[in-house]
């Protein structure tokens, strides 16, 4: 029987999946420990990199994270102005902005000050720094000069058990064979994955029901 | 009443935005928002504090009407709620903007000249944390005490020579024994990630060594056109010329970013001028030779070489692997000479981007508990190295270096021997002998079929000449990182 309490599953780095051994892994210890001034990270959507910025703010009193595919269309020197002052910068989806030549002197200004004022910085992008179109040579410098991870997809399997190691994590169960029923008929993102278990969550607790396959088939009608 | 305490009242507030909104969204806009944790019964409004202007008005635009609800509703009465930014204009509320720089615990250096409401001049960078926090004006006494932006790490000691920077650092401890001397100004240039800063920083810790009193100040262009511009805001130009007049040295970094700012350049004349006259000590540091500026006064570009004009190159392979082994053990690491050399073979760009492949290396070795070795390194540096590969076949090669010497590719591959095609080639065979694996014998096949000894030729004949030609030293530095980067 569930329980009909939904319990909190907001990004951090406990409820990140990162298997030991991979680069998800790697990522994941680096900032926790929170010893560099400067981390780049890279990867497809899905691969983890926003969760792993947010969850880095919410350690971080004063932090503050700014996804800039939001605000690209705006001056780069009053979205960036003052942000150095924060405990934390994280910068998400630098490959919005980074090739486009309004942004990149800000960017390698505000990359001098949050060095000036000893605040961290994390960025995250799509590609690797070499890949993001960026021609101020500063900045592209400063953009490789800490430690840069590029972080590759989930394997299928890695996708079953981070499904499961999420549900797990609000309180819920979900078999194998309702995992794997899912990595078939879905698209392998983990954001629609993530999507999906919201779904069963909520289907499962307004009808006080376990998460079976016939429940799963007739919340997305399969 | 505890439910009158504003912070309560905005952690509802937010929990419930949470449950709204997109994650994203939620922790861009909401979660960086800060209460003043005054009491609503003295403030009579909630007030948050949002990390800078820009914020402050996305969240006006999109979310205001939604948190005074949720805040009449959780506060069980109307709430007026003010929003404002910890950079931006507080409301005309006393003590407001000085609280809204407290949340951050530790001192951060800004701009070094600061006006605040009160209209007393602030120096940032000598400010104590303390001190900001109570918002008390700091006096010109306490401007005595400057602490510069300079980085203690930044030492003639952790800076590693080579060939490449020699000249640039013995023009650099000349001035740190005599500042104000005869290499005033010192204009130091060179590509990105060179070890400028370096340099830059060490000659003011040195000084400071020499006279813990000494008004030092490190900053970007950038900084200095910014204090000018606040400066000029708020009518305060002349706090600004005495402040930056007032120096012992004054050390700006990047001023190729100067150009196009007229009335900055016209400001830093005048400061450039008055510094000279008194003695002190100027730093420069800039990407290109003085006179290749562009967008700058010829009257400044004239100035900057009146004192000492020194290069800075990219290091050498012995200075990378100096470099990376010096880096390595500054980190707690052991860094083999093997390994070392390994990454400097492949990393030539700058010593900047060396370091970031180092940092990776060193973090996949403490995190899977391996001791650094050429495996560990080839795995932590996949996609580089990758990238690096692709670059550098011998026919990218070929291709690059035709495209430097305006050939054809199919002139390199020929039989002519005709001095403009000769040379080229040679250096062609040089770079694919440093750059790759292959063996002479591949290298002569690839170009045409040539012998193992014309290639090993070409390799004796290019370093030769390499040590007496500028001109091949500078197409051999711009092929090497076309190719490297």
């Amino acid at each position: 029987m569930a329980l009909a309490v939904a319990l909190d599953d907001q990004a951090t780095f406990d409820n990140f999946y990162a298997p030991t051994g991979t680069l998800q892994y790697l990522a994941l210890s680096c900032l926790r420990e929170s010893k560099q001034s400067y981390f780049y990270l890279s990867g497809e959507a899905g691969t983890g990199i926003s969760h792993l910025l947010q969850a880095a703010c919410q350690n971080r009193p004063g932090s503050v994270y700014m996804a800039l595919d939001e605000v690209s269309e705006y001056p780069a020197e009053n979205v960036l102005q003052g942000l150095e002052e924060r405990t934390l910068v994280c910068l998400d989806d630098l490959q919005t902005v980074a090739n486009q030549p309004a942004w990149q002197d800000p960017l390698f200004h505000f990359f001098n000050r949050c060095v000036d004022s000893g605040t961290p910085l994390v960025c995250a992008a799509h590609c690797p720094a070499d890949a993001l179109g960026v021609t101020l040579a500063d900045l592209l410098s400063r953009l490789k000069s800490g430690i840069s991870l590029h972080l590759s997809d989930y394997r299928d399997e890695d996708l079953r058990r981070l499904m499961q190691y999420r549900a797990n994590r609000r309180g819920l169960y979900l078999p194998d064979e309702v995992a794997r029923y899912l990595l078939s008929r879905t698209t392998r993102s983990t954001r629609t994955l993530m999507s999906a278990l919201d779904a069963i969550d909520a289907a499962s607790l307004a009808s006080q029901r376990r998460i079976t396959l016939p429940l799963v088939k007739s919340i997305f009608n399969l | 009443m505890a439910s009158e305490m504003p912070e309560m009242i905005w952690n509802q507030c937010q929990a419930q935005l949470r449950s709204e909104l997109p994650e994203q969204q939620y922790n861009t806009w909401i979660r960086p928002l800060v209460t003043d944790n005054m009491p609503l019964d003295q403030a009579g409004e909630l007030r948050l504090l949002a990390p800078n202007r820009f914020i402050e008005n996305w969240v006006k635009s999109k979310f205001r009407l939604r948190i005074e609800e949720l805040c009449s509703e959780f506060c069980g009465r109307a709430l007026p709620l003010t929003i404002a930014s910890h950079s931006g204009d507080a409301p005309d509320k006393k003590g407001f903007q000085s609280e809204a720089r407290v949340d951050k615990a530790r001192s951060v250096p800004t701009a070094p000249l600061e006006r605040e409401r009160e209209g007393s001049l602030y120096l940032a960078s000598s400010v104590p944390a303390d001190k900001k926090k109570t918002g008390v004006a700091v006096t010109s006494a306490a401007e005595k005490s400057l602490h510069s932006n300079l980085n203690a790490s930044f030492t003639f000691d952790s800076f590693v020579e080579g060939k490449s920077n020699q000249l640039a650092l013995a023009a650099a401890q000349q001035v740190a024994e005599n500042p104000g001397g005869s290499y005033n100004p010192l204009f130091i240039y060179g590509g990105v990630g060179l070890g400028k800063t370096h340099l830059m920083h060490a000659v003011g810790n040195a000084m400071r060594v020499e006279n813990p009193q000494a008004k030092i100040v490190y900053l970007h262009s950038e900084r200095f056109v910014a204090d000018m511009v606040k400066a000029l805001q708020l009518k305060a130009i002349d706090d600004f010329k005495r402040f930056y007049r007032s120096v012992d040295a004054l050390l700006i970094d990047d001023i190729q970013f100067f150009s196009g700012k007229e009335r900055s350049q016209e400001e830093f004349f005048h400061t450039y001028n008055a510094l000279l006259e008194g003695g002190q000590q100027m730093i420069l540091t800039c990407d290109r030779y003085p006179k290749e500026m562009e967008g700058v006064e010829e009257r400044l570009k004239s100035r900057f070489g009146w004192g000492l004009t020194v290069a800075v190159e990219p290091p050498e392979l012995e200075t990378r692997v100096a470099i990376l082994i010096n880096k390595a053990a500054q980190a707690g690491m052991i860094l083999s000479r093997d390994a070392a050399f390994f990454i400097a073979q492949r990393i030539r760009s700058n010593v900047r981007e060396l370091e970031g492949a180092l940092k990776r290396v060193m973090a996949h070795s403490q995190f899977s508990g391996r001791t650094i070795d050429i495996d560990l390194i080839r795995e932590s540096l996949k996609d580089l190295l990758a990238l690096q590969d692709k670059l550098v076949t011998i026919d990218n090669i070929q291709r690059v270096v035709a495209d430097q010497y305006k050939l054809k590719m199919s002139d390199l591959l020929s039989k002519r021997r005709s001095r403009s095609i000769a040379r080229p080639r040679q250096v062609a065979m040089y770079i694919a002998k440093e750059l790759t694996n292959h063996s002479l014998p591949e290298i002569g096949e690839a170009f045409g079929g040539r012998d193992h000894t014309t290639v090993l030729h070409a390799c004796r004949k290019v370093r030769e000449l390499e040590t007496v030609d500028r001109e091949l030293q500078r197409d051999l530095k711009n092929l090497f990182r076309a190719l490297s980067t």
